[in-house]
Protein backbone atom coordinates (compact mmCIF):
# COMPACT_ATOMS: atom_id res chain seq x y z
CA UNK A 1 0.00 0.00 0.00
CA UNK A 2 2.83 2.36 0.88
CA UNK A 3 4.49 1.69 -2.44
CA UNK A 4 1.23 2.48 -4.26
CA UNK A 5 1.05 5.84 -2.50
CA UNK A 6 4.70 6.52 -3.32
CA UNK A 7 4.15 5.86 -7.04
CA UNK A 8 0.95 7.90 -7.02
CA UNK A 9 2.29 10.92 -5.16
CA UNK A 10 5.46 11.38 -7.17
CA UNK A 11 3.40 12.49 -10.16
CA UNK A 12 1.74 15.18 -8.07
CA UNK A 13 4.81 17.29 -7.30
CA UNK A 14 8.29 15.76 -7.33
CA UNK A 15 7.99 14.39 -10.86
CA UNK A 16 5.09 16.45 -12.21
CA UNK A 17 5.03 15.80 -15.97
CA UNK A 18 5.12 19.16 -17.71
CA UNK A 19 7.07 21.16 -15.14
CA UNK A 20 9.69 18.67 -13.92
CA UNK A 21 9.84 15.74 -16.31
CA UNK A 22 9.39 18.17 -19.22
CA UNK A 23 6.98 15.75 -20.88
CA UNK A 24 3.77 16.70 -22.70
CA UNK A 25 4.73 20.31 -23.33
CA UNK A 26 2.90 20.55 -26.66
CA UNK A 27 -0.65 20.31 -25.28
CA UNK A 28 0.46 22.26 -22.20
CA UNK A 29 1.20 25.26 -24.38
CA UNK A 30 -1.58 24.79 -26.91
CA UNK A 31 -4.79 24.07 -25.01
CA UNK A 32 -4.28 26.27 -21.94
CA UNK A 33 -6.04 29.34 -23.33
CA UNK A 34 -8.70 28.79 -20.70
CA UNK A 35 -8.85 26.85 -17.45
CA UNK A 36 -11.82 24.82 -18.70
CA UNK A 37 -9.94 23.56 -21.75
CA UNK A 38 -6.90 22.71 -19.64
CA UNK A 39 -9.08 20.75 -17.23
CA UNK A 40 -10.88 18.91 -20.03
CA UNK A 41 -7.63 17.92 -21.75
CA UNK A 42 -6.17 16.82 -18.41
CA UNK A 43 -9.15 14.57 -17.68
CA UNK A 44 -8.86 12.94 -21.11
CA UNK A 45 -5.16 12.30 -20.47
CA UNK A 46 -5.87 10.77 -17.02
CA UNK A 47 -8.27 8.33 -18.66
CA UNK A 48 -5.83 7.35 -21.41
CA UNK A 49 -2.73 7.26 -19.19
CA UNK A 50 -4.22 5.19 -16.36
CA UNK A 51 -5.83 2.65 -18.69
CA UNK A 52 -2.82 2.48 -20.99
CA UNK A 53 -0.50 1.86 -18.04
CA UNK A 54 -2.90 -0.80 -16.69
CA UNK A 55 -3.27 -2.68 -19.99
CA UNK A 56 0.44 -2.53 -20.83
CA UNK A 57 1.34 -3.72 -17.36
CA UNK A 58 -1.14 -6.60 -17.65
CA UNK A 59 0.41 -7.92 -20.86
CA UNK A 60 3.99 -6.83 -20.20
CA UNK A 61 5.23 -10.41 -20.13
CA UNK A 62 3.67 -11.29 -23.48
CA UNK A 63 4.89 -8.29 -25.44
CA UNK A 64 8.11 -9.19 -27.28
CA UNK A 65 10.88 -6.70 -26.52
CA UNK A 66 11.61 -5.90 -30.14
CA UNK A 67 8.08 -4.68 -30.98
CA UNK A 68 7.23 -3.18 -27.60
CA UNK A 69 7.01 0.42 -28.86
CA UNK A 70 4.62 -0.60 -31.63
CA UNK A 71 2.42 -2.42 -29.11
CA UNK A 72 2.44 0.52 -26.68
CA UNK A 73 1.42 2.91 -29.45
CA UNK A 74 -1.33 0.57 -30.70
CA UNK A 75 -2.80 0.39 -27.21
CA UNK A 76 -2.49 4.13 -26.58
CA UNK A 77 -4.03 4.95 -29.98
CA UNK A 78 -7.04 2.68 -29.35
CA UNK A 79 -7.63 4.32 -25.98
CA UNK A 80 -7.40 7.79 -27.54
CA UNK A 81 -9.97 6.86 -30.22
CA UNK A 82 -12.23 5.60 -27.42
CA UNK A 83 -11.81 8.89 -25.55
CA UNK A 84 -12.56 10.81 -28.75
CA UNK A 85 -15.79 8.88 -29.33
CA UNK A 86 -16.87 9.40 -25.71
CA UNK A 87 -16.12 13.12 -25.90
CA UNK A 88 -18.08 13.46 -29.13
CA UNK A 89 -20.99 11.63 -27.57
CA UNK A 90 -21.17 13.41 -24.21
CA UNK A 91 -19.14 16.63 -24.20
CA UNK A 92 -19.27 17.92 -27.78
CA UNK A 93 -18.48 21.62 -27.06
CA UNK A 94 -15.29 20.60 -25.22
CA UNK A 95 -14.37 18.36 -28.16
CA UNK A 96 -14.86 21.29 -30.55
CA UNK A 97 -12.64 23.49 -28.36
CA UNK A 98 -9.80 20.97 -28.05
CA UNK A 99 -9.97 20.22 -31.77
CA UNK A 100 -6.93 18.43 -33.12
CA UNK A 101 -5.24 18.06 -29.73
CA UNK A 102 -7.45 15.14 -28.71
CA UNK A 103 -6.02 12.78 -31.37
CA UNK A 104 -2.58 14.21 -30.56
CA UNK A 105 -2.80 12.65 -27.07
CA UNK A 106 -1.50 9.48 -28.76
CA UNK A 107 1.91 11.04 -29.33
CA UNK A 108 1.92 12.83 -25.99
CA UNK A 109 5.33 11.96 -24.53
CA UNK A 110 3.83 11.20 -21.14
CA UNK A 111 1.88 8.19 -22.42
CA UNK A 112 4.80 6.55 -24.21
CA UNK A 113 7.31 7.72 -21.60
CA UNK A 114 5.50 6.15 -18.66
CA UNK A 115 4.73 3.02 -20.65
CA UNK A 116 8.38 2.52 -21.47
CA UNK A 117 9.84 3.66 -18.16
CA UNK A 118 7.34 2.16 -15.75
CA UNK A 119 4.37 0.13 -16.96
CA UNK A 120 6.51 -2.21 -19.04
CA UNK A 121 8.42 -3.34 -15.96
CA UNK A 122 6.10 -3.03 -12.98
CA UNK A 123 2.99 -4.79 -11.65
CA UNK A 124 -0.52 -3.61 -12.47
CA UNK A 125 -1.48 -1.88 -9.22
CA UNK A 126 1.70 0.20 -9.17
CA UNK A 127 1.32 1.08 -12.86
CA UNK A 128 -2.23 2.27 -12.31
CA UNK A 129 -1.08 4.37 -9.36
CA UNK A 130 1.73 5.85 -11.45
CA UNK A 131 -0.63 6.60 -14.34
CA UNK A 132 -3.21 8.23 -12.08
CA UNK A 133 -0.59 10.29 -10.27
CA UNK A 134 1.02 11.53 -13.48
CA UNK A 135 -2.37 12.21 -15.02
CA UNK A 136 -3.61 14.18 -12.02
CA UNK A 137 -0.33 16.11 -11.88
CA UNK A 138 -0.69 16.90 -15.59
CA UNK A 139 -4.29 18.02 -15.07
CA UNK A 140 -3.31 20.28 -12.17
CA UNK A 141 -0.50 21.88 -14.21
CA UNK A 142 -2.74 22.43 -17.21
CA UNK A 143 -5.57 23.87 -15.14
CA UNK A 144 -3.13 26.14 -13.29
CA UNK A 145 -1.50 27.43 -16.47
CA UNK A 146 -4.89 27.72 -18.17
CA UNK A 147 -6.29 29.68 -15.25
CA UNK A 148 -3.26 31.99 -15.22
CA UNK A 149 -3.53 32.71 -18.93
CA UNK A 150 -7.29 33.06 -18.82
CA UNK A 151 -7.30 35.47 -15.85
CA UNK A 152 -4.64 37.73 -17.37
CA UNK A 153 -5.68 37.31 -21.00
CA UNK A 154 -9.48 37.47 -20.78
CA UNK A 155 -10.26 38.53 -17.23
CA UNK A 156 -12.40 35.45 -16.64
CA UNK A 157 -11.97 32.16 -14.79
CA UNK A 158 -13.92 29.13 -16.04
CA UNK A 159 -16.03 31.63 -17.95
CA UNK A 160 -16.92 33.82 -14.98
CA UNK A 161 -15.82 37.44 -15.18
CA UNK A 162 -13.60 38.32 -12.25
CA UNK A 163 -12.92 41.99 -12.72
CA UNK A 164 -15.08 44.97 -13.50
CA UNK A 165 -15.24 46.70 -16.88
CA UNK A 166 -12.18 48.81 -16.05
CA UNK A 167 -9.83 45.82 -16.37
CA UNK A 168 -7.77 45.77 -19.56
CA UNK A 169 -6.80 42.18 -20.34
CA UNK A 170 -3.28 41.43 -21.52
CA UNK A 171 -4.09 39.73 -24.83
CA UNK A 172 -0.47 38.61 -25.17
CA UNK A 173 -1.15 35.94 -22.55
CA UNK A 174 -3.57 33.96 -24.68
CA UNK A 175 -1.37 34.01 -27.75
CA UNK A 176 1.41 31.50 -28.39
CA UNK A 177 4.31 33.67 -27.15
CA UNK A 178 2.47 34.26 -23.88
CA UNK A 179 2.27 30.50 -23.36
CA UNK A 180 6.02 30.08 -23.75
CA UNK A 181 6.78 33.01 -21.46
CA UNK A 182 4.39 31.74 -18.76
CA UNK A 183 5.83 28.23 -18.95
CA UNK A 184 9.36 29.59 -18.70
CA UNK A 185 8.49 31.67 -15.64
CA UNK A 186 6.80 28.72 -13.94
CA UNK A 187 9.85 26.52 -14.57
CA UNK A 188 12.12 29.24 -13.19
CA UNK A 189 9.97 29.44 -10.02
CA UNK A 190 10.07 25.69 -9.56
CA UNK A 191 13.86 25.65 -9.98
CA UNK A 192 14.12 28.44 -7.43
CA UNK A 193 12.03 26.44 -4.98
CA UNK A 194 14.25 23.36 -5.42
CA UNK A 195 17.41 25.43 -4.90
CA UNK A 196 16.00 27.05 -1.74
CA UNK A 197 14.93 23.64 -0.40
CA UNK A 198 18.38 22.19 -0.99
CA UNK A 199 20.06 25.20 0.67
CA UNK A 200 17.79 24.92 3.69
CA UNK A 201 18.80 21.30 4.07
CA UNK A 202 22.42 22.39 3.92
CA UNK A 203 23.15 20.51 0.69
CA UNK A 204 24.75 22.04 -2.33
CA UNK A 205 22.01 22.73 -4.94
CA UNK A 206 22.33 20.58 -8.07
CA UNK A 207 23.70 22.13 -11.27
CA UNK A 208 20.49 21.38 -13.06
CA UNK A 209 17.62 20.80 -10.59
CA UNK A 210 15.37 19.04 -13.11
CA UNK A 211 15.11 15.29 -12.41
CA UNK A 212 14.12 14.75 -16.01
CA UNK A 213 16.73 12.45 -17.43
CA UNK A 214 17.31 10.00 -14.57
CA UNK A 215 13.67 9.11 -13.99
CA UNK A 216 12.76 8.72 -17.67
CA UNK A 217 15.08 5.82 -18.48
CA UNK A 218 13.81 6.07 -22.03
CA UNK A 219 17.20 6.15 -23.68
CA UNK A 220 20.74 5.41 -22.55
CA UNK A 221 21.43 8.98 -21.43
CA UNK A 222 20.09 8.79 -17.91
CA UNK A 223 21.78 5.54 -17.09
CA UNK A 224 25.34 6.65 -16.22
CA UNK B 1 11.79 -18.00 -36.40
CA UNK B 2 9.75 -18.54 -33.22
CA UNK B 3 10.53 -14.98 -32.23
CA UNK B 4 9.15 -13.59 -35.48
CA UNK B 5 5.99 -15.67 -35.20
CA UNK B 6 5.47 -14.50 -31.62
CA UNK B 7 5.87 -10.86 -32.67
CA UNK B 8 3.38 -11.26 -35.53
CA UNK B 9 0.84 -13.06 -33.36
CA UNK B 10 1.02 -10.57 -30.46
CA UNK B 11 0.81 -7.49 -32.70
CA UNK B 12 -2.06 -8.93 -34.72
CA UNK B 13 -3.91 -9.92 -31.57
CA UNK B 14 -3.55 -6.47 -30.03
CA UNK B 15 -4.63 -4.67 -33.21
CA UNK B 16 -7.47 -7.08 -33.89
CA UNK B 17 -8.82 -6.84 -30.36
CA UNK B 18 -8.64 -3.04 -30.27
CA UNK B 19 -10.31 -2.79 -33.70
CA UNK B 20 -13.12 -5.01 -32.45
CA UNK B 21 -13.63 -3.02 -29.23
CA UNK B 22 -13.49 0.34 -31.02
CA UNK B 23 -16.05 -0.59 -33.67
CA UNK B 24 -18.35 -1.81 -30.90
CA UNK B 25 -17.89 1.45 -29.01
CA UNK B 26 -18.54 3.45 -32.18
CA UNK B 27 -21.82 1.62 -32.74
CA UNK B 28 -22.77 2.18 -29.13
CA UNK B 29 -22.14 5.92 -29.18
CA UNK B 30 -23.49 6.59 -32.70
CA UNK B 31 -26.97 7.85 -31.63
CA UNK B 32 -25.54 10.06 -28.89
CA UNK B 33 -22.98 11.51 -31.30
CA UNK B 34 -25.62 12.19 -33.95
CA UNK B 35 -27.67 14.09 -31.38
CA UNK B 36 -24.72 16.15 -30.20
CA UNK B 37 -23.63 17.01 -33.75
CA UNK B 38 -27.15 18.13 -34.60
CA UNK B 39 -27.33 20.29 -31.49
CA UNK B 40 -23.94 21.94 -31.70
CA UNK B 41 -22.94 21.93 -35.36
CA UNK B 42 -26.21 22.33 -37.24
CA UNK B 43 -28.23 23.71 -34.33
CA UNK B 44 -26.92 27.29 -34.35
CA UNK B 45 -27.37 27.54 -38.15
CA UNK B 46 -30.91 26.10 -37.97
CA UNK B 47 -31.87 28.55 -35.23
CA UNK B 48 -30.50 31.37 -37.37
CA UNK B 49 -32.50 30.30 -40.43
CA UNK B 50 -35.80 29.24 -38.84
CA UNK B 51 -35.96 32.00 -36.27
CA UNK B 52 -39.64 32.35 -35.44
CA UNK B 53 -41.19 28.94 -34.77
CA UNK B 54 -43.64 27.37 -32.34
CA UNK B 55 -41.82 24.04 -32.40
CA UNK B 56 -38.27 22.72 -32.07
CA UNK B 57 -37.09 22.06 -35.64
CA UNK B 58 -34.37 19.63 -34.52
CA UNK B 59 -36.66 17.53 -32.35
CA UNK B 60 -39.31 17.37 -35.08
CA UNK B 61 -36.86 16.48 -37.82
CA UNK B 62 -37.60 13.62 -40.21
CA UNK B 63 -35.49 11.71 -42.67
CA UNK B 64 -36.63 11.74 -46.28
CA UNK B 65 -35.23 9.87 -49.26
CA UNK B 66 -34.47 12.09 -52.23
CA UNK B 67 -36.19 10.30 -55.13
CA UNK B 68 -33.71 11.75 -57.61
CA UNK B 69 -30.53 10.52 -55.92
CA UNK B 70 -31.74 7.93 -53.43
CA UNK B 71 -29.88 9.64 -50.57
CA UNK B 72 -31.40 10.10 -47.13
CA UNK B 73 -31.49 13.63 -45.73
CA UNK B 74 -32.63 15.26 -42.50
CA UNK B 75 -35.37 17.85 -42.99
CA UNK B 76 -36.19 20.33 -40.20
CA UNK B 77 -39.70 21.85 -40.09
CA UNK B 78 -40.72 25.29 -38.88
CA UNK B 79 -44.32 25.27 -37.64
CA UNK B 80 -46.15 28.41 -36.66
CA UNK B 81 -49.81 28.71 -35.73
CA UNK B 82 -50.26 24.97 -36.36
CA UNK B 83 -49.19 25.26 -40.01
CA UNK B 84 -45.94 24.36 -41.72
CA UNK B 85 -44.32 27.65 -42.79
CA UNK B 86 -40.79 26.62 -43.74
CA UNK B 87 -38.47 23.65 -43.96
CA UNK B 88 -34.68 23.59 -43.74
CA UNK B 89 -32.14 21.09 -44.97
CA UNK B 90 -28.38 20.90 -45.24
CA UNK B 91 -26.38 20.65 -48.44
CA UNK B 92 -22.78 21.13 -49.50
CA UNK B 93 -20.84 23.08 -52.12
CA UNK B 94 -17.15 22.91 -53.02
CA UNK B 95 -15.28 25.76 -51.36
CA UNK B 96 -11.61 26.68 -51.23
CA UNK B 97 -10.55 24.18 -48.55
CA UNK B 98 -13.16 21.50 -49.02
CA UNK B 99 -16.93 21.27 -48.87
CA UNK B 100 -18.89 24.07 -47.22
CA UNK B 101 -21.97 22.84 -45.35
CA UNK B 102 -24.97 25.19 -45.55
CA UNK B 103 -28.39 24.92 -43.92
CA UNK B 104 -30.91 26.39 -46.37
CA UNK B 105 -34.42 27.34 -45.30
CA UNK B 106 -37.32 27.42 -47.77
CA UNK B 107 -40.68 29.15 -47.26
CA UNK B 108 -43.19 26.52 -48.39
CA UNK B 109 -45.87 29.01 -49.41
CA UNK B 110 -44.02 30.86 -52.14
CA UNK B 111 -40.88 28.74 -52.59
CA UNK B 112 -38.53 31.55 -51.58
CA UNK B 113 -35.45 31.26 -49.38
CA UNK B 114 -36.03 31.82 -45.69
CA UNK B 115 -32.31 32.30 -45.17
CA UNK B 116 -29.04 30.36 -44.91
CA UNK B 117 -26.57 29.44 -42.21
CA UNK B 118 -23.10 27.91 -42.61
CA UNK B 119 -22.41 24.78 -40.56
CA UNK B 120 -18.99 23.42 -41.50
CA UNK B 121 -16.17 24.87 -43.54
CA UNK B 122 -12.39 24.85 -43.89
CA UNK B 123 -11.99 28.22 -45.59
CA UNK B 124 -9.19 30.74 -45.16
CA UNK B 125 -9.66 32.47 -41.79
CA UNK B 126 -10.57 36.12 -42.21
CA UNK B 127 -11.17 35.83 -45.96
CA UNK B 128 -13.27 32.80 -46.87
CA UNK B 129 -14.74 32.38 -43.40
CA UNK B 130 -16.56 35.71 -43.80
CA UNK B 131 -19.18 33.83 -45.89
CA UNK B 132 -20.60 32.67 -42.56
CA UNK B 133 -21.15 36.23 -41.37
CA UNK B 134 -24.50 38.00 -41.50
CA UNK B 135 -23.30 40.51 -44.07
CA UNK B 136 -23.02 37.74 -46.66
CA UNK B 137 -25.81 35.42 -45.57
CA UNK B 138 -28.46 38.13 -45.22
CA UNK B 139 -28.39 38.56 -49.01
CA UNK B 140 -30.16 35.20 -49.36
CA UNK B 141 -33.26 36.13 -47.37
CA UNK B 142 -36.45 36.23 -49.44
CA UNK B 143 -34.62 35.47 -52.68
CA UNK B 144 -36.18 33.05 -55.16
CA UNK B 145 -34.88 29.50 -55.12
CA UNK B 146 -32.61 29.74 -58.14
CA UNK B 147 -30.01 32.19 -56.81
CA UNK B 148 -26.71 32.86 -58.45
CA UNK B 149 -23.79 35.25 -58.13
CA UNK B 150 -24.07 38.71 -59.68
CA UNK B 151 -21.13 37.85 -61.93
CA UNK B 152 -23.29 35.12 -63.47
CA UNK B 153 -26.41 37.26 -63.80
CA UNK B 154 -27.88 36.58 -60.38
CA UNK B 155 -28.55 38.58 -57.25
CA UNK B 156 -25.80 37.63 -54.79
CA UNK B 157 -22.71 39.81 -54.33
CA UNK B 158 -19.62 37.66 -53.93
CA UNK B 159 -17.13 38.66 -51.23
CA UNK B 160 -14.04 40.39 -52.56
CA UNK B 161 -11.04 38.14 -52.07
CA UNK B 162 -13.27 35.12 -51.43
CA UNK B 163 -14.78 34.28 -54.81
CA UNK B 164 -14.36 30.52 -54.49
CA UNK B 165 -15.86 30.45 -51.00
CA UNK B 166 -18.82 32.58 -52.16
CA UNK B 167 -19.33 30.31 -55.18
CA UNK B 168 -19.20 27.29 -52.85
CA UNK B 169 -22.01 28.67 -50.70
CA UNK B 170 -24.13 29.51 -53.77
CA UNK B 171 -23.56 26.00 -55.15
CA UNK B 172 -24.67 24.54 -51.83
CA UNK B 173 -27.86 26.62 -51.95
CA UNK B 174 -28.53 25.54 -55.54
CA UNK B 175 -28.02 21.87 -54.58
CA UNK B 176 -30.35 22.32 -51.61
CA UNK B 177 -32.97 23.89 -53.88
CA UNK B 178 -32.87 20.82 -56.15
CA UNK B 179 -33.41 18.55 -53.14
CA UNK B 180 -36.23 20.78 -51.87
CA UNK B 181 -38.05 20.55 -55.18
CA UNK B 182 -37.67 16.77 -55.15
CA UNK B 183 -39.04 16.22 -51.63
CA UNK B 184 -41.41 19.19 -51.23
CA UNK B 185 -44.64 17.33 -51.81
CA UNK B 186 -43.66 14.52 -49.42
CA UNK B 187 -42.54 16.97 -46.74
CA UNK B 188 -45.59 19.22 -46.91
CA UNK B 189 -47.75 16.09 -46.78
CA UNK B 190 -46.06 14.90 -43.58
CA UNK B 191 -46.36 18.13 -41.62
CA UNK B 192 -49.62 19.66 -42.78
Amino acid sequence: MASMWKEFSKGLWAEIPPFRLMLGLCPTLAVTKSANNGLGMGLAVIFVLALSNAVISLIRNIIPKKVRIACYIAIAASLVVAVELLMQAYTYPLYQQLGIFVPLIVVNCIILGRAEAFAGKNPVHLSIADGLGMGIGFTMSLTFLGALREILGYGTLFGHHLFGPGFHPVHFMVEAPGAFVSLGLILACMNLMSIRKAMRRGEKPAENPMPGCESCRGCAMGRD
Amino acid sequence: MREIIKMIVVLSAICGLSGFCLSYLKQLTAPAIENQVLTYVQGPAIKQVLADTDNDPIADRKKFTNPATGKEINVFPAIKGGKLVAIALEDFGAGFGGDIGVIVGFNVENDTLAGIGVTTMKETPGLGTVVADARFTKQFKKQPMNVDLKSKGGQIDALSGATISSTGVVTAVQNAAKVYQAIKSEATGTWK
